[in-house]
This record gives structure tokens, C-alpha cells and sequence, in this order.
């Protein structure tokens, strides 16, 4: 493996329009190699149309993207020799086996690569026996017999035996049980120590919490937050929970705290900036507990996507 | 509100936009629609054609004694009845319209019914969409009622469309009710046949062939009962025999509309109980679901495309080959020797050349040959089509594959697969004559088989332009042009329509080889337009997005 510093992907003003739909609005990522770069959002968000843009198999309204300095729609061919992909939905050929797939999808990669030159990932067929073993994946069904999450694996096993320098992966553990996916993690890690990219679509947040280093949260199109796990933490707010003895106290609303009812006798708090005022506003009322804590990623997102600020969860 | 509407129960009810509509209703609609555009397509057909046959009879044939001429020698013509089927009362323009409306549209109605039934059935299913209906609280048994009303709705709006072309021509009223129902008899049992498919097959592709294959003997069948002495019993055991046997506007017997009426519940049942016992999206005839590999034709996309395609290719080979054996063997029983020359001009305005010797009758069945090459290509256009609808070309070209190279790939597939066809067809034309001792050369039948080719060339351009540009609906739009361009030369001329109107459809310029000789400019052009057709398509679908469902 040869370890080369650069950028692996990098968008400009990328945006896609389906007719009135803004799928994605003016884009600009910049993801260094080597990195594992979380991109978060809920359905519909415009995750997959990013990822459609990246590997040219859509045409960019406006902007362009560009997979380790080559143009993601122009030179397509050339671009993909060091991209693998995993879809968020298995599209195989149901007559071929497991096995089979294995076999064409590596052949496809090593023949029209041209001379062998180290631009081109080949199969490591060793480590492809290992991630058969690993995702427990037989190779001898055809895929038409094959689950859904099983067919999902024969989809990582593919991208991830070319070892290529950048995995674009769509919601890739969808369909995968708990244990698969514990497996898919590892794999993502190992990829990591050895100094591929990724790219990780997903709306699981504790997967995205695990692996990556960056994270992007999309939303409606539009890349609305970026930055590392702490950087994130950092631009939100602090939470503290507080659970009562008695009767929920009537508090008045106070400069940069949301509160939010959590349970019978608890109420979350949300503070943008120092907890003074809340401590004030807390005494003389009958306070059991106060936790305070990190923001999960998932409050995070959450908080993000909350639109209505007085709801209050049963 | 309607009483389905209102309709409770656990499964039937489901909230949209405020009004509780029942879910086989929604089924229904929701499969109506996606065969819209094909239905649609039908409808035109079937009303045009009908329309214009009686009209086209008037003008050509207007005074009684013309009409008694073109009956006397045409009712013993058995080379035409290949298509059209047996003549009744030639004479008038009832019996006539009967003769040519009746037959040919009974072969169209049979493929809307076989492919009516795979597509709303297996190809739903193989679709995955179908798993997520079912995940919901409604049953097998909703599904498949609702598919087969959509093909209901088919039925009842290709059988207005024809009776109200035939109205339109001036046919009577009730006749015209009697002939459509009689054409339109055909597609319940082919969709029988469809849905029958789609249980044994593995997949919806599969299920298409294996009805295709099917209706291919059906009409094997009809075309041998009508043409040869004795076989006659022959049309009792095929539907588009009973499509005749039903006889309009020639001493009707609508008791024989038993005969579909039966045939489709049967089909039916059968179909329903194989259904109960087989898991979705797989079919009783499965093969296994565990194989060991096998590592041919895996190195590059193409050689996966022969290697999926094989069993459509093998099929397509094996019908068009039997065919033209059979009617070698019998083209020289069917071509009268005795036929007056005057006949010519009449058969001209049939637009089918002479049919005076066997050879004459096997140039006039090349030009089906030539037609279902053509539909073959289309078909193959097609299948590289549903690669992208169907997801998995999205798979193929995030890998290092170029898109210009894959569809090429797949046309040049395509062109090689048409020729081994065109030149079975010649081969196998000329080992039924031989068997049947008429006398042909070999080479003047393979030189009809590759006459076949040019034309077809060129609607492997028109098939792959629509494919590139109109993704979704290309192959409505290829099989669309190629059944207008077939029927508007077998009824343009006898509509004595201005000559350059006539040779709008390039089946105008294929010469019946080999009783005419070849046109070389001819076949210049439609292959130097089709090629044309093809590059165009390649630029365009190298600057779209991938289309996806
Ligand atoms: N091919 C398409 N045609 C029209 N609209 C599309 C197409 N693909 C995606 N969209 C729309 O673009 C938006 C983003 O979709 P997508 O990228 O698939 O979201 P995600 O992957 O985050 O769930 C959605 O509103 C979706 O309906
Ligand atoms: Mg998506």
C-alpha cells in the first residue's frame, strides 16, 4: 500500500435538481485521504444523490466533483479505478451465485484496468476468503435465494476485497444483523489502519459515532453542520437532566435554555451557554438529581432536525 | 361512494388522502397504471386497424364483381391465411374484415395477454415492491385479484377500441360486438398462460419466454390447421383456433366461447394452487438455489449479457427454426402452381408479392421472419434496459466499466444473435423444403435469412435511440414503431395510398428474396440510418443520469 497524502473527494457547489425537487443544494465537501467521514441525515435528505453525483452516475446540475483530482462525471472510468461502492440496495443478478458475483464484479475490476499499475485495486483474493468467512456469506446460493442483509454482504465482500483507496459507502449496514454489522465495523477500522478513505452514509448514528472522524449532517439538501465529534459537541449545547422530588416546577423562561419534559418527574435541559442561570433558576425548587453530560451525536442530530422546539415527548 | 369503497375487513381499508379506499382497489388501479402506456398503445392499434380494413376494401374492391374476383381466388390462397387465418365470404366486406381484422389482431391479443400477466404478476414480485405490500395486512390472494382486474380492464378497453374502429369502418353494430369479443377471447387464456408461467418459472424474465415459447406453438398450431388439408381439427386445441371457430359474421357460434371460457379457469386454478405452495419470488420450476461456480463468461460485462441471455437466444433460435422447418415442408402443398398472374396485382395490394411457388411462399414468410427479428433486437435493447431500471447497471458502472463500452457491448451482442437468427431461419427453411421435396436452393434461402438483416439494423438504432433517451418507456416506443411499420405495409396498399405515404415503412423497401432480387441501396441506407441511430444513442446515454425505479 502506498501511502499518498491529498484530497480523496472534493465537491464544488455540487447540486442536483429532479425536476422541482432541490435534491442537493450547492455542496462543498473536502475530504482528505485516509479520513473516515461520516455523512448523516435523515431519508430523503440527499445522501444517496451526493453519492450518485461522486461516482458520475448521475450528471451534476451545477459544481463538480472530483474523486482524487479526477472529475467525478467527465472521467468516470478513470475515477472509479480507485473507488469501491456499496449501494443501499443490493442490485445483483439473482441467476449468479454468491460466488459467482464474487468472481465477476473482481474480473470486471481487474480487466478494464488496463496495464497493472498501482492506480488499479485488484482483488486480494486472501483477504476476500477471509471477509467470506468473516460475514459467514456461502458463496454456492445464488443470489435470488440470497436475504436481503445476505445480499448486502456479498456487495461488502466486493467492494471491500479491491481494498481500493476510497470506499463510498450508502447506508451500507441496512438489512445486517447486529452481529454483521459488528463485523462491518471492524472491517471499517481495518480499512482505516491501513490508510483507505471512507465515505459512510448513514442515518445510525452510533455507527457514525464509532467510526468516524468527521461528520457532515445534511439536511433538506444542504450540508448544515460539519466538523469532527468534538467540534460538534462543542457547537452545542451542554444537557443537563433534573429529576424532582416534587411537583414540576412552573420555571420562567430563561435566556439561552430549552427545556424538554424527559419523563414524569425529570426535565432536560439544554444550555447554549453557562449554567449559572439555571442553577439560580433551580434553587428553592425540590431537586432529587442533576446529571449533566456530553451531547450524544444523536442529540446533536436531533437538535438539529427538531423543528418544533416546544415538543415534548409522552 | 361506491360499495368497494365502503368495503371493511382487516385487510381491505387503508387511509389515503382522507378517504378510506379498499387496498384492492388501490391494487388494482396501481396495476392498471403501470400498463398504461402499452394499453394505450393497443387501444390505437386495435381501433386503426380495424377502422381501416373495411374502408380499405370499399375503395380498393368497390363494385361487386371485383369483389366476387378477389374472393374466388383468394379463398383458396392458403399461403396468406398464415397470418390472416381461414377466409369466410371473401365477398363481403364483413367476411373480409373478419378475414383480416380478425386474425391478425387475435396474434397481437395474445401477446398483450401473455405479457399483461407476467409483468402486473412475476415481474411485480421479482420487483421486490411486492414483498412490501404483503408486509402489510393484505393477502396473496388480494394481489393477484387485483392484477388480473387490471388485465380485465385491458380486455374490456382493447375490445371497445375495436369494435368502435370497426363501427367507424361501417360495419354493423352487432357483428363488429361479436368479432371484437372474438378477438379479444384470446387474451384471457393467453394471460392464463402468463400467469401459469410466471408460477413455474424462476423469474419474470424466464416466465415471458416460456408463455412466449407456448404461444409460438399456439400459433404454429392455427397457422398448420389452416393451411394444410386434414389438420383442420388442429384448431379445437389452440385459442387462436377458437378465435375462428367462434366464426364471425360467418354463421356465429358463441357456444365455442366455452372453449376460452374454460381454458382460462383452468389455467387459472392451476396457477392459484401452484401460488399457495411456492415462496415469493421464486418459481416451482426453480433450479437450485445452491450451485457450484461456474467461472465462465464472468470476464466482462458483455460475456455476462450471452451468458443471461443464453436461454433467450436458445428459445428465440429454436421457435423461429421450427417454424420455418414445418413451413418449408408445406410450402410446397401450399402454394398453388395453377394461380392466374392476374392475381399478382391483388396479392401486391396485400402487400405480400407473389405466393405462385414454393419459393414465392417462403419469400413471403421471410417477411416475418424479418419482423420478428426485428422484435428480437428490440427485445434485446430491452433487457439491457431492465439491467438499468432493474439497479444492477448501477453496480456495473461504479466499477471501473465505461458506459459507451457496456451498451455497445450489448448491441453488438444484439446484431451477432440477429444474424445466427436470420441465417437458422434461412437454414432451417431450407431443410423443410428439402424434406418436403420443393426444390430451393440453399443459398437463395440463407440469402433471405440475411435479407432479413438490414431492416433490422436499422430498428436496433431506432430501439437503442429510444432506450437512451426515453428510458422508461423506449421499449413501448420500439415495439411500437415496429408493429405500425408492419401493419402499414400489410394494409398501405391496399388503401391505394400515395406511393411515397407507402414507403414510409422500411419493410417497404425489403425485397421478397429471393423470388425478387436483393436492393442493395436500400439495405445501404437502413443500415448507414441505423448505425447513425445507434452512435446518436451512445453519445446520449454517455450525458444522462441513470434511471432508476
Ligand atoms: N431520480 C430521482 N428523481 C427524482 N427525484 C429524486 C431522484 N432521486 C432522489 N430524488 C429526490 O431527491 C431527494 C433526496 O433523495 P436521496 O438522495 O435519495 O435521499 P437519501 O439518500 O438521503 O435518503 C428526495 O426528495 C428524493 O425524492
Ligand atoms: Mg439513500
Amino acid at each position: 500500500m502506498v501511502w499518498r497524502m491529498g484530497t480523496a473527494i472534493r465537491t464544488h457547489g455540487l447540486s442536483k435538481r429532479y425536476g422541482a425537487t432541490l435534491a442537493l443544494d450547492s455542496l462543498d465537501l473536502e475530504i482528505e485521504q485516509g479520513e473516515v467521514y461520516g455523512y448523516l441525515g435523515p431519508n430523503g435528505s440527499g445522501k444517496t444523490t451526493t453519492i450518485r453525483l461522486l461516482l458520475g452516475l448521475h450528471r451534476p446540475s451545477a459544481g463538480r466533483a472530483e474523486l482524487f483530482g479526477v472529475d467525478a462525471w467527465r472521467d468516470r472510468v478513470a475515477a472509479h479505478r480507485r473507488v469501491a461502492y456499496v449501494s443501499a440496495e443490493p442490485f445483483l443478478w439473482p441467476s449468479l451465485t454468491a460466488g459467482e458475483t464474487l468472481d465477476f464484479l473482481g474480473k470486471l475490476r481487474a480487466s478494464t484496468s488496463g496495464v497493472p499499475s498501482i492506480q488499479s485495486p485488484r482483488v486480494d483474493l486472501a483477504y476476500r476468503d477471509r471477509l467470506i468467512e468473516q460475514f459467514e456469506l456461502d458463496e454456492r446460493k445464488k443470489v435470488r435465494a440470497l436475504s436481503k442483509g445476505n445480499r448486502q454482504k456479498v456487495q461488502l465482500v466486493a467492494a471491500l476485497a479491491t481494498r481500493a483507496e476510497l470506499l463510498v459507502l450508502d447506508e451500507p449496514t441496512s438489512g445486517l444483523d447486529p452481529l454483521m454489522e459488528m463485523v462491518f465495523r471492524e472491517c471499517v477500522q481495518e480499512a482505516k489502519a491501513r490508510g483507505q478513505t471512507v465515505f459512510l452514509s448513514s442515518h445510525i448514528l452510533s455507527e457514525v459515532e464509532a467510526l468516524c472522524d468527521r461528520v457532515g449532517i445534511l439536511r433538506d439538501g444542504r450540508l448544515v453542520e460539519q466538523g469532527t465529534l468534538a467540534e460538534l459537541r462543542h457547537l452545542s449545547a451542554q444537557t443537563v437532566d433534573v429529576t424532582f422530588s416534587g411537583p414540576l416546577p412552573e420555571l420562567a423562561p430563561l435566556q439561552g435554555v430549552h427545556a424538554t419534559r424527559t419523563g414524569p418527574q425529570t426535565l432536560r435541559f439544554e444550555l447554549a451557554g453557562s449554567a449559572g442561570p439555571l442553577i439560580d433558576a433551580l434553587a428553592g425548587h425540590q431537586v432529587a438529581t442533576i446529571r449533566s453530560r456530553e451531547t450524544s451525536l444523536e442529540e446533536i442530530f436531533l437538535h438539529q432536525y427538531d423543528t418544533s422546539p416546544e415538543h415534548v415527548p409522552s | 361512494m361506491s360499495p368497494l369503497d365502503t368495503a371493511t375487513g382487516p385487510e381491505l381499508t387503508r387511509r389515503q388522502g382522507g378517504i378510506t379506499t379498499s387496498a384492492w382497489v388501490l391494487l388494482t388501479r396501481r396495476a392498471f397504471l403501470d400498463a398504461r402506456i402499452r394499453t394505450i398503445v393497443f387501444v390505437y392499434v386495435f381501433a386503426l386497424y380495424a377502422y381501416i380494413q373495411p374502408r380499405g376494401y370499399r375503395s380498393a374492391y368497390p363494385t361487386a364483381s371485383q369483389r366476387q374476383a378477389f374472393a374466388d381466388s383468394f379463398e383458396t390462397n392458403r399461403g396468406l391465411r398464415l397470418l390472416f387465418g381461414l377466409p369466410h365470404h371473401l365477398a363481403s366486406v364483413s367476411g373480409y374484415t373478419a378475414w383480416r381484422v380478425g386474425g391478425v389482431l387475435a396474434i397481437a391479443a395474445a401477446g398483450y395477454g401473455l405479457v399483461a400477466a407476467v409483468r402486473a404478476t412475476r415481474a411485480e414480485e421479482d420487483s421486490g415492491r411486492l414483498e412490501t405490500v404483503l408486509a402489510g395486512p393484505v393477502s396473496k390472494r388480494t394481489v393477484g385479484t387485483a392484477a388480473l382486474a387490471a388485465i380485465g380492464i385491458g380486455i374490456a378497453l382493447l375490445w371497445v377500441a375495436e369494435f368502435a374502429g370497426l363501427v367507424l369502418g361501417g360495419l354493423p353494430a352487432g357483428g363488429a360486438a361479436y368479432l371484437a369479443l372474438a378477438t379479444v377471447s384470446v387474451i384471457p387464456v393467453c394471460a392464463g398462460i402468463g400467469v401459469l408461467a410466471a408460477q413455474l418459472a424462476p423469474d419474470h424474465r424466464t416466465a415471458s419466454l416460456l408463455g412466449g415459447v407456448l404461444i409460438a406453438v399456439l400459433f404454429l398450431l392455427r397457422v398448420l390447421a389452416d393451411s394444410l388439408n386434414g389438420l383442420g381439427w388442429l384448431r379445437w386445441v389452440t385459442p387462436l383456433g377458437w378465435a375462428e371457430q367462434l366464426r364471425p359474421f360467418a354463421g356465429a357460434q358463441p357456444v365455442v366461447l366455452l372453449a376460452p371460457a374454460l381454458a382460462t379457469l383452468l389455467l387459472l386454478a392451476l396457477a392459484a394452487r401452484l401460488a399457495a405452495t411456492r415462496d415469493i419470488g421464486t418459481g416451482v420450476l426453480s433450479s437450485h438455489d445452491t450451485a457450484d461456480a461456474r467461472t465462465r463468461l464472468l470476464h466482462s460485462t458483455t460475456a455476462q449479457a450471452v451468458r443471461e441471455q443464453q436461454g433467450v437466444l436458445i428459445a428465440w433460435a429454436m421457435s423461429v427454426g421450427v417454424f420455418l422447418f414445418i413451413l418449408g415442408t408445406v410450402a410446397k402443398s401450399i402454394s398453388p402452381a395453377d394461380i392466374s398472374k392476374s392475381l399478382d396485382k391483388d396479392l401486391a395490394k396485400l402487400g405480400s408479392g407473389a405466393i405462385t411457388s414454393p419459393t414465392g411462399y417462403l419469400a413471403f414468410i421471410f417477411i416475418f421472419v424479418a419482423v420478428a427479428v426485428c422484435a428480437f433486437v428490440c427485445g434485446q435493447v430491452g433487457a439491457a434496459g431492465q439491467e438499468e431500471a432493474e439497479g444492477r447497471l448501477e453496480t456495473l458502472l461504479a466499477l471501473p466499466v465505461g458506459r459507451r463500452r457496456w451498451l455497445a457491448g450489448r448491441l453488438g451482442l444484439a446484431a451477432v444473435a440477429a444474424t445466427a437468427l436470420a441465417l437458422t431461419a434461412g437454414l432451417l427453411a431450407w431443410a423443410g423444403a428439402s424434406t418436403g421435396s420443393a426444390h430451393v436452393s440453399l443459398p437463395h434461402l440463407l440469402e433471405a435469412g440475411a435479407n432479413t438483416l438490414p431492416v433490422t439494423i436499422l430498428f436496433l438504432g431506432i430501439a437503442t435511440l429510444a432506450y437512451a433517451t426515453v428510458p422508461r418507456i423506449g421499449q413501448v416506443i420500439s415495439y411500437g414503431l415496429l408493429a405500425v411499420a408492419f401493419l402499414w405495409q400489410i394494409v398501405g396498399s391496399l388503401l391505394a395510398a400515395p406511393q411515397w405515404l407507402l414507403d414510409v415503412t422500411p419493410f417497404a423497401h425489403v425485397a421478397a428474396v429471393p423470388t425478387e432480387p436483393f436492393r442493395a441501396v436500400a439495405a445501404i441506407v437502413m443500415v448507414v440510418i441505423g448505425a447513425a441511430l445507434m452512435l446518436a444513442a451512445l453519445v446520449w446515454f454517455d450525458e444522462r443520469d441513470l434511471a432508476h425505479d
